[in-house]
C-alpha cells in the first residue's frame, strides 16, 4: 500500500486539528461540569446565607420558647418545636425495631427467592407513595377508622410507613457492609445465626445504621404533607406542652405552612423567617450528628475508622 | 448442662427467626392495605357518585358544589410542572452525577456529597419558603408574570428538588460501570468527554432512566413547596409564567373543607389514587428499566 507523500501529510493535517478539537471540547465540557458541581455547593451556601440573613434576629429567647398567638403579633414557637420532637421521637420508637427486624430478616436469613422480592417490592412501592398521599390514608385509618381524630400518635404512625422503606435499605445496606468472614467466624465457633447476627454482625454495622438513621430523623422533623391531614394543624392552647400521644400536635414545618398560608397573625414574615431558619439549623444539626455519631460508633464498636 | 444451653438457644434461634419475619410481612401488609383502601374510597366518584371515570380524566369543569369533578386541570398541571422539573433538572442532575463519577477529586466529592445530601435534607416548607421570598418576586420584576406565583417558580423549586435523586443516582449508574470501559475507550485514543459521552453514557442508560424515572416520582408527589408558589388557581397554565394547580396541591387545599361522605370528599380521593397509580407505574417502570440491564 504505497501513500504518497502528499496524502501523509493531508492525513497528519487532520487528524492534528482534530485532535487539537477533541482536547479543546474534553476541556470545554470538563470546565462546564466543574462549574455545575460548584454552582450547587454555591446555591447551598446561599440558600444557608439567605435564610440566616432573614431570620437571624428574630432567634430570640420568647420566639424559639413563647407561646404561638392566634390574631396579635410577637407569637412564638415553643409548642410547635415540642411536637416536632415528639412526633419525631414517637415515629422512630415504632420505626426502628420494625426496620431494623424486617431489614436483618431480608438480609440475614432470606435466602434471594420469591419471598424477598415480593418485601423488597412492597418496600420500594411504600418508598414511592407520595407523602400528601400517605397522608390521606392516614385520615382514613387513624382519624375515621380510630376515631383517634387529629392526633400525634396518628401523625407518627403515618410517618412510620412513610420512612420504613428508607430504614430499611438503611439497614440492608449497613449489613451487606460487613464482611462475611465475620460471620463465619462466629458460626464456626458454635454461635447460632441470632448469636452471630445480635454480637458479631450488628455492632459492626451500628455505625453506618446511626448515621442513616439521624439523616432520617431530620427528615422526619421537617416532614409536612403526611402530617396536614392526620397530626392537624391545632395545638391545645391550655396545655401546649402535653406527654400523652391522643390530641392534635402541630409540628413546627406546618406551623411554617399553616401561618403563610391561613393565618391571620399580622407578622406572618418574622414568624415564617424564625420557622424557616430553626428548620434549616436543626436540618445542619442532625446532619452534623449523623457524621460524628456515625463515626463515633464504628470506632467504638470495630475499632476501625469509619 | 451444654444440652440445656444449646435447646435454650435453638428455641431464641426460632423465636428471632419468626419475629423478623414478621416486620418482613408488616412492610407487604402496609402496602396492601394502603392500596386497597385508596382504591375502595378513591373509585367512590365513579361507583357511587356515578360520576364518569373520562369526565374526570379529560373534563376541566370542576366545581365539587355542583357534583362537577373534572380533574383534567389538575392533571395537566401536575404534569407540566414536573416536566418543567425534570427538563431543568435531568440533565443537570445527570451531569453532576457524571462529574462525581468520573472528574471530581476525592476532596471535591468530600465536599458535593455532604452539601447534597443537606439539599435532600431541607424540608419542603423551607424550598416552598425560599421560593416564596427569592424566586416569585424576582419572577415579579423581570418576567411578563404579573404576581411571580406560576408555573415558572413551581418548576424552578421542583427542578432543585429532585436534583439529589437525579445525582445520586446517576452517579450509581456510572460507578456501577465495569473499569475496562473506561480503559478500553481510553486506549483508543478518546478523550475524557468523548468517553463519557459515547462510551459510559449509552451503557449507564438505564441506570440513567431509573434515576429520572425516580426524580419523575418525587416531583409529581411533591405537595408543599408546590402548593406555595404555584398560584393555585383552577385553570389550565396559558404559558410558562401563569398560574395553574395540581393534583398534590388541590388535595391540600380542598381537604379541610370536605365532609366525610360528601363528594368533594370523594373526588379529592380519586386524585389521591390517581397519585397512586402514578407513582406504582413509575417504579414498575424503574423494574422494567432494570431488568433490561441484567
Amino acid at each position: 500500500m504505497g501513500i504518497s507523500a502528499a496524502q501523509k501529510r493531508t492525513v497528519r493535517v487532520t487528524s492534528d486539528t482534530g485532535v487539537k478539537v477533541r482536547r479543546f471540547i474534553d476541556l470545554l465540557a470538563t470546565v462546564v461540569l466543574w462549574a455545575m458541581a460548584s454552582s450547587i455547593i454555591l446555591l447551598l451556601a446561599a440558600f444557608i446565607a439567605y435564610l440566616f440573613y432573614l431570620g437571624g434576629h428574630w432567634l430570640t429567647w420568647d420566639f424559639i420558647f413563647g407561646l404561638p398567638k392566634e390574631t396579635t403579633a410577637g407569637g412564638g414557637i415553643g409548642p410547635e418545636i415540642y411536637n416536632s420532637f415528639y412526633i419525631l421521637i414517637l415515629t422512630l420508637i415504632f420505626t426502628i425495631p420494625i426496620a431494623l427486624a424486617a431489614g436483618i430478616y431480608l438480609q440475614e436469613y432470606e435466602q434471594p427467592g420469591i419471598f424477598r422480592s415480593i418485601v423488597q417490592f412492597s418496600a420500594e412501592s411504600l418508598a414511592t407513595v407520595p407523602s400528601i398521599v400517605m397522608g390521606l390514608f392516614g385520615l382514613l385509618i387513624f382519624v375515621y377508622y380510630f376515631h383517634w381524630g387529629f392526633s400525634a400518635i396518628g401523625g407518627a404512625l403515618t410517618l412510620t410507613l412513610l420512612n420504613l422503606p428508607a430504614l430499611m435499605r438503611v439497614t440492608q445496606e449497613a449489613l451487606s457492609s460487613v464482611p462475611d468472614t465475620l460471620r463465619e467466624a462466629s458460626m464456626g465457633l458454635g454461635a447460632t445465626k441470632w448469636q452471630t447476627v445480635l454480637r458479631t454482625v450488628l455492632p459492626s454495622a451500628i455505625g453506618r445504621m446511626t448515621t442513616g438513621i439521624v439523616l432520617i430523623a431530620g427528615r422526619i422533623f421537617g416532614e409536612t404533607a403526611a402530617l396536614i391531614f392526620t397530626a392537624g394543624l391545632s395545638l391545645s392552647t391550655n396545655h401546649p406542652y402535653q406527654l400523652q400521644p391522643f390530641r392534635p400536635a402541630e409540628t413546627l414545618a406546618i406551623h411554617l405552612w399553616y401561618t403563610h398560608s391561613e393565618s391571620i397573625v399580622p407578622d406572618v414574615d418574622r414568624i415564617g423567617n424564625g420557622s424557616a431558619l430553626v428548620l434549616l439549623i436543626m436540618v445542619l444539626a442532625f446532619n452534623i450528628l449523623a457524621r460524628i455519631g456515625g463515626s463515633f460508633l464504628t470506632k467504638r464498636f470495630t475499632g476501625r475508622s469509619s | 448442662m451444654i444440652a440445656l444451653q444449646a435447646k435454650r438457644s435453638h428455641r431464641n434461634e426460632r423465636i428471632a427467626k419468626n419475629v423478623l419475619r414478621a416486620a418482613a410481612m408488616f412492610v407487604v401488609f402496609a402496602i396492601a392495605v394502603l392500596i386497597l383502601y385508596l382504591m375502595t374510597e378513591g373509585t367512590k366518584t365513579f361507583f357511587i357518585d356515578r360520576f364518569p371515570v373520562w369526565k374526570f380524566l379529560f373534563s376541566s369543569e370542576y366545581d365539587p358544589s355542583e357534583k362537577l369533578g373534572g380533574a383534567a386541570i389538575f392533571i395537566v398541571g401536575t404534569l407540566a410542572v414536573t416536566i418543567f422539573a425534570i427538563v431543568i433538572g435531568g440533565p443537570f442532575g445527570i451531569a453532576v452525577g457524571v462529574f462525581l463519577s468520573e472528574i471530581a477529586p476525592s476532596r471535591m466529592a468530600a465536599i458535593l456529597k455532604p452539601a447534597i445530601e443537606l439539599l435532600v435534607g431541607i424540608p419542603s416548607v423551607v424550598y416552598g419558603w425560599l421560593g416564596l421570598t427569592l424566586l416569585v418576586p424576582f419572577l415579579r420584576t423581570h418576567t411578563s408574570s404579573p404576581s411571580g406565583f406560576g408555573l415558572a417558580a413551581a418548576g424552578i423549586v421542583l427542578s432543585i428538588m429532585i436534583l439529589p435523586t437525579v445525582i445520586s443516582l446517576s452517579e450509581d449508574a456510572f460507578r456501577s460501570l465495569p473499569p475496562a470501559l473506561r480503559e478500553g475507550s481510553l486506549a483508543l485514543g478518546a478523550t475524557r468527554w468523548q468517553t463519557i459521552t459515547r462510551v459510559l453514557l449509552p451503557s449507564a442508560s438505564s441506570g440513567i432512566a431509573v434515576a429520572l424515572i425516580l426524580g419523575i416520582a418525587r416531583a409529581v408527589g411533591e405537595t408543599l413547596a408546590v402548593q406555595m408558589v404555584l398560584g393555585n388557581s383552577t385553570q389550565f397554565p396559558m404559558g410558562i409564567f401563569a398560574p395553574t394547580a395540581a393534583l398534590t396541591t388541590e388535595i391540600v387545599i380542598d381537604m379541610p373543607g370536605a365532609t366525610q361522605g360528601s363528594f368533594l370528599e370523594h373526588e379529592l380521593f380519586s386524585m389521591a389514587f390517581l397519585l397512586l397509580l402514578i407513582a406504582m407505574v413509575l417504579i414498575l417502570l424503574v423494574r422494567f428499566a432494570l431488568r433490561k440491564r441484567i
